[in-house]
C-alpha cells in the first residue's frame, strides 16, 4: 500500500510536534497494547470474513417475502459485521502508521455488505441491470451505434451516451461470455474498490487525520443504500465525476489564494492545508489531462456532467478554485455531446424543461408514481429516510462546531451541496432524489465523520476536551452500528422485486421471442428481467407506470383499456409475472389485490387469450374482434 | 519547495514493474486466444483495462513518485484505464469497426508507449502535493 511507505518514510520526531498525524498521537501507549492491537487487528478481520462467507450457505434467498432478504440473512451474517465494525474500530487506532489495515477493513466491509447476492443468487439482481444487459447484447448484435434509431422507450438514448455499453460490449467479447450477465451482479463490488482509493485521495486533500480518512470512507459505504453501483452508466460515471473532482481540488489552486489556509495556527488540528499552488500552464495541461476523463463522462451519462458542471462551478465560488477555464471547457464538451451524439433525448428534455421547472416536490419524489407499500418497502424506505437524516444530521454538527475544518474544506461541503438545487430543474425518471443524495454524499460522509472524532487526540489537554473524547469514544461505535443496521433494510428489504428466479425470466424470454418484429409487448412495468429483450424489435408499453387514480381506472375493465389504446393492426402479447405483482404492490403503483385482479380480468376476456401460464407467470396474447367496425382506437 | 533527490537512475524492481505494465495489454490479447468462457481470460483481460493505461500514463516519473504521489497514481489509475477504454470502444462501435483486437491492440500499444516515456506531468506527481509536504533534501 503505497501510503504505508508514506507514513513508515517519516522519522520519528521530524515532524513538529503540532503537524504530527492525530492518529499517530492517539497510539502513543504503552507498548503492550500496540502489540495486542498488532495481532487483533487481522484476526478480527479473518474472523469477520469467515462468519460473512459462513453466513452464505446459510441464506434462504429462494424464499424471500415481506422483508426481502433482511429476515432471511442468518445471524452470523449480522455477527460478520459486527466484529468488522470493532476491528476497524481496532485498526483505526493505528490508521496512521498502519493504513494497510483501515482499508483491508473498508474493502471487507464492501464485500460483507454487497458480495452476497453476487455470490448466492443465480439471477440478475436489479431488473434494470437485464435492461442494460440487454442494451449490451443489442449493441453486439448490431455491431454499431444507432443514436438517432427512435426506438420505443427512449431506448436509443443507450445508444447516444453509450460510453459503458461499449466498455462492457468489449469486456464481454474479451472474456469471451455470452452476455454481461456472467459478471454483472459483481459491479457493485468492482465499482466500490475502484472507488474506494478515489475517496481516499479526496479526503486526504482536507486532512492530515488518517482516522478521520478511512472514518469518512467507511461512513460514506455504509451510506451509500442508494443502489447506483449496479451494472449501470452511472455507477462508472460517478467514479470520473470523483476522479476529476479530486484531481482539481489538488492541482487547480489558484496562486496568491491560500491565505491563512496554509497557517498551522488557524487549521483545525486534523486539517491539511491547502495543497500548492499552480500556475496557469500548469493548470492548462491539468485540463488537457481531465480531458479524456470528461468527455468519458459525457460519452457514460447524460447526468453526470451537468452534476459536474454544477460543482465546478459552485467551486468558482471559491477564490482558491476559481478556474472558469476549467469550467468553459467542461461546458462546451458536455454542449458539444448532447448537441451531437445526444441530440434526440437533450432537445426533448429542453422541450420538458418549462413543465418540470420549479416542481420542487414532485422533483423530488422518490420512484414514478405511487407510494411503498409492504412492510419490507416501507421499512427500507423509512431506512433509507432515517439514514440520509442521521449522516445530514451529524455532518450539519461537524459543519458548525468545527469551523475551522469547515473553512478549510469549504470546497468539499460546496461540491456536495451544489447539486441540490437540480431539484429545481427535472425529476430524471423519479430518479433525482437518489442521484443528489449520492453526489452530496461523499462531503456529507466527510463531515460526518469530523463529527464522530475529537478534533485532535492529545492535541488539548483541557476538560471539555476530554469530555469530547470520551463522547466521541463511545458515538462513534454507535454511530457506525446504527448506520450498518440501516443499511441493511434500506439495501436488502427490497430484495423480494430485485430477484427473478431464471425460470420466470425464461417465461419472458420466450414470450417475447414469440413476437414478431414490430409488435408490442405489454406489461405492468419494465422492472422485471428480460423485458427489453429484442426491444430494438419488439415495442413496449408499461401501461401501469402512471398514476394511481388512471391505474385504478384502467383495473375496471383492463382489457378494454388496453385494446382501446393498442395502434390497429399490432400483435401484441401481454406479460404478467411474479416480480410485476412484487413491483407494482411494493411501489403502490397497484392497490392491494390490483394485480390478480388484472390478471384474472384479462384471462376471462374474450379480448385476450393464454398463450403460456405458469405458477409464476402468465402470457396472454391481444385477439381483435374481427367485426368491430371502427376497429381499435 | 524543497528539490526532489531520489536518483534518476531507475531501480531493476522500478524496470520489472514497467516493464510489466508495457507488456500487459498483449498478454490479455494472448489470454483472448484461450477457449471461450474460460476463466484464465477474465483476470489478464480485467486487470489490463482497469489499470494497464492509467498505470503506464501515471507512473514511470523520472525521478520516481515522490511518497505523497504514490497515492494518487494509484487511485487515478484505474478511471483513467477506464476511461480510456470506454473512449476507445465507443469510437469503435461508431465506426462500425469493433472486434477485440481492434479493442486491445490500440490499447495495449498506448500502454507500451505511454510505459516508455515520463508520466503525465501532474503537479503532484513531482512535488508532492498530495499530502503533508514532507521532503528531505
Amino acid at each position: 500500500m503505497p501510503q504505508q511507505h508514506q507514513e513508515a518514510a517519516v522519522p520519528a520526531g521530524t515532524a513538529a510536534p503540532d503537524r504530527a498525524d492525530p492518529a499517530d498521537r492517539a497510539v502513543r501507549a504503552p507498548r503492550r497494547t500496540g502489540s495486542a492491537l498488532t495481532w487483533l487487528t487481522p484476526a478480527l478481520l479473518v474472523l469477520g470474513l469467515g462468519l460473512w462467507g459462513a453466513s452464505l450457505p446459510l441464506t434462504d434467498f429462494r424464499t424471500m417475502a415481506d422483508y426481502g432478504l433482511l429476515d432471511r440473512l442468518p445471524p452470523v451474517f449480522y455477527a460478520s459485521l459486527a466484529v468488522l465494525t470493532a476491528g476497524f474500530l481496532v485498526a483505526l487506532r493505528r490508521a496512521g502508521t498502519a493504513p494497510v489495515w483501515p482499508s483491508a477493513y473498508c474493502a471487507g466491509l464492501l464485500v460483507a455488505l454487497k458480495a452476497g447476492p453476487a455470490v448466492l443468487y443465480d439471477a440478475v439482481r436489479y431488473p434494470w441491470a437485464s435492461k442494460h444487459d440487454a442494451v449490451v447484447t443489442t449493441l453486439l448484435g448490431t455491431g454499431e451505434l444507432r443514436p438517432h434509431a427512435a426506438l420505443s422507450g427512449n431506448m436509443s438514448a443507450y445508444d447516444q451516451w453509450p460510453g459503458f455499453f461499449t466498455l462492457n460490449a468489449a469486456l464481454v467479447r474479451a472474456f469471451g461470455v455470452e452476455s454481461t450477465a456472467a459478471y454483472l451482479n459483481w459491479a457493485p463490488i468492482v465499482l466500490g474498490l475502484v472507488l474506494i482509493p478515489v475517496l481516499v485521495l479526496l479526503y486526504r486533500t482536507f486532512t492530515e487525520d488518517w482516522r478521520l480518512v478511512w472514518t469518512a470512507v467507511w461512513i460514506f459505504q455504509l451510506a451509500n443504500w442508494v443502489g447506483q453501483d449496479y451494472l449501470a452508466p452511472q455507477g462508472l460515471a460517478y467514479v470520473l465525476h470523483l476522479t476529476v473532482l479530486a484531481v482539481v481540488l489538488r492541482h487547480f489552486v489558484r496562486p496568491g489564494s491560500a491565505g491563512r489556509l496554509r497557517d498551522r495556527t488557524a487549521l483545525d488540528p486534523a486539517a491539511a492545508t491547502v495543497p500548492p499552488a499552480t500556475t496557469t500552464r500548469q493548470r492548462a495541461v491539468g485540463v488537457l489531462v481531465l480531458s479524456p476523463l470528461i468527455l468519458a463522462v459525457n460519452a457514460i451519462h447524460q447526468l453526470t456532467p451537468v452534476m459536474l458542471c454544477v460543482v465546478l462551478a459552485a467551486l468558482c465560488l471559491t477564490r482558491r478554485y476559481r478556474n472558469l477555464g476549467l469550467l468553459a471547457v467542461t461546458g462546451l464538451i458536455m454542449l458539444a455531446w448532447d448537441l451531437t451524439m445526444g441530440r434526440p433525448l437533450f432537445l426533448e428534455t429542453l422541450g420538458t424543461l418549462k413543465e418540470s421547472l420549479g416542481r420542487l416536490t414532485q422533483n423530488s419524489r422518490a420512484g414514478y408514481a405511487g407510494q411503498l407499500t409492504g412492510p419490507g418497502p416501507e421499512l427500507a424506505g423509512r431506512a433509507a429516510i432515517a439514514m440520509a437524516l442521521a449522516v445530514v444530521l451529524c455532518a450539519g454538527i461537524a459543519v458548525l462546531v468545527r469551523r475551522r475544518l469547515t473553512r478549510s474544506a469549504l470546497p468539499l461541503l460546496l461540491a456536495s451541496a451544489a447539486p441540490v438545487p437540480l431539484f429545481a430543474v427535472n425529476d430524471y425518471g423519479g430518479e433525482m432524489l437518489f442521484r443528489v443524495y449520492l453526489f452530496g454524499l461523499p462531503g456529507a460522509a466527510f463531515f460526518a465523520a469530523a463529527a464522530l472524532l475529537p478534533a485532535a487526540a492529545g492535541a488539548r489537554r483541557s476538560h471539555a476536551a476530554r469530555v469530547r473524547r470520551r463522547l466521541a469514544a463511545v458515538a462513534l461505535p454507535a454511530v457506525l452500528l446504527v448506520l450498518t443496521a440501516g443499511f441493511l433494510p434500506a439495501y436488502y428489504g427490497k430484495d423480494a422485486m430485485y430477484y427473478t428466479p431464471p425460470a420466470e425470466s425464461a417465461l419472458v424470454t420466450r414470450a417475447i421471442d414469440r413476437i414478431p418484429e414490430g409488435g408490442l409487448l405489454l406489461a405492468t412495468s419494465g422492472s422485471f428481467p428480460q423485458a427489453l429483450h429484442r426491444y430494438d424489435r419488439v415495442e413496449h408499453w408499461w401501461f401501469c407506470e402512471q398514476e394511481l387514480p388512471e391505474n385504478e381506472k384502467m383495473l375496471a375493465d383492463p382489457a378494454r383499456y388496453l385494446a382501446d389504446r393498442l395502434p390497429p393492426g399490432t400483435a401484441a402479447h401481454v406479460v404478467l409475472t411474479r416480480t410485476q405483482d412484487v413491483y407494482t404492490a411494493g411501489e403502490g403503483l397497484l392497490p392491494p389485490g390490483g394485480f390478480a385482479l388484472l390478471r384474472d380480468r384479462l384471462k376471462a376476456s374474450p379480448l385476450f387469450r393464454v398463450v403460456e401460464e405458469r405458477p409464476y407467470g402468465i402470457v396472454l396474447a391481444y385477439t381483435p374482434p374481427t367485426t368491430t367496425p371502427g376497429g381499435a382506437s | 519547495m524543497t528539490t526532489h533527490r531520489t536518483p534518476a537512475r531507475t531501480s531493476p524492481a522500478r524496470r520489472a514493474a514497467r516493464a510489466a505494465v508495457a507488456a500487459s495489454g498483449w498478454l490479455a490479447l494472448a489470454a483472448t486466444l484461450l477457449p471461450d468462457g474460460s476463466v484464465p481470460r477474465w483476470p489478464p483481460v480485467l486487470l489490463f483495462v482497469c489499470l494497464g493505461p492509467g498505470l503506464a500514463l501515471l507512473h514511470p516519473q523520472p525521478r520516481g513518485l515522490r511518497p505523497g504521489a504514490r497515492l494518487e497514481s494509484f487511485a487515478l489509475a484505474a478511471p483513467l484505464s477506464l476511461a480510456l477504454a470506454s473512449l476507445a470502444a465507443t469510437v469503435l462501435f461508431l465506426l462500425g469497426a469493433f472486434s477485440v483486437p481492434a479493442f486491445l491492440v490500440p490499447l495495449a500499444a498506448f500502454t507500451t508507449v505511454a510505459a516508455l516515456l515520463p508520466g503525465l506531468p501532474l503537479p503532484a506527481a513531482t512535488r508532492g502535493a498530495a499530502g503533508p509536504a514532507r521532503e528531505r533534501g
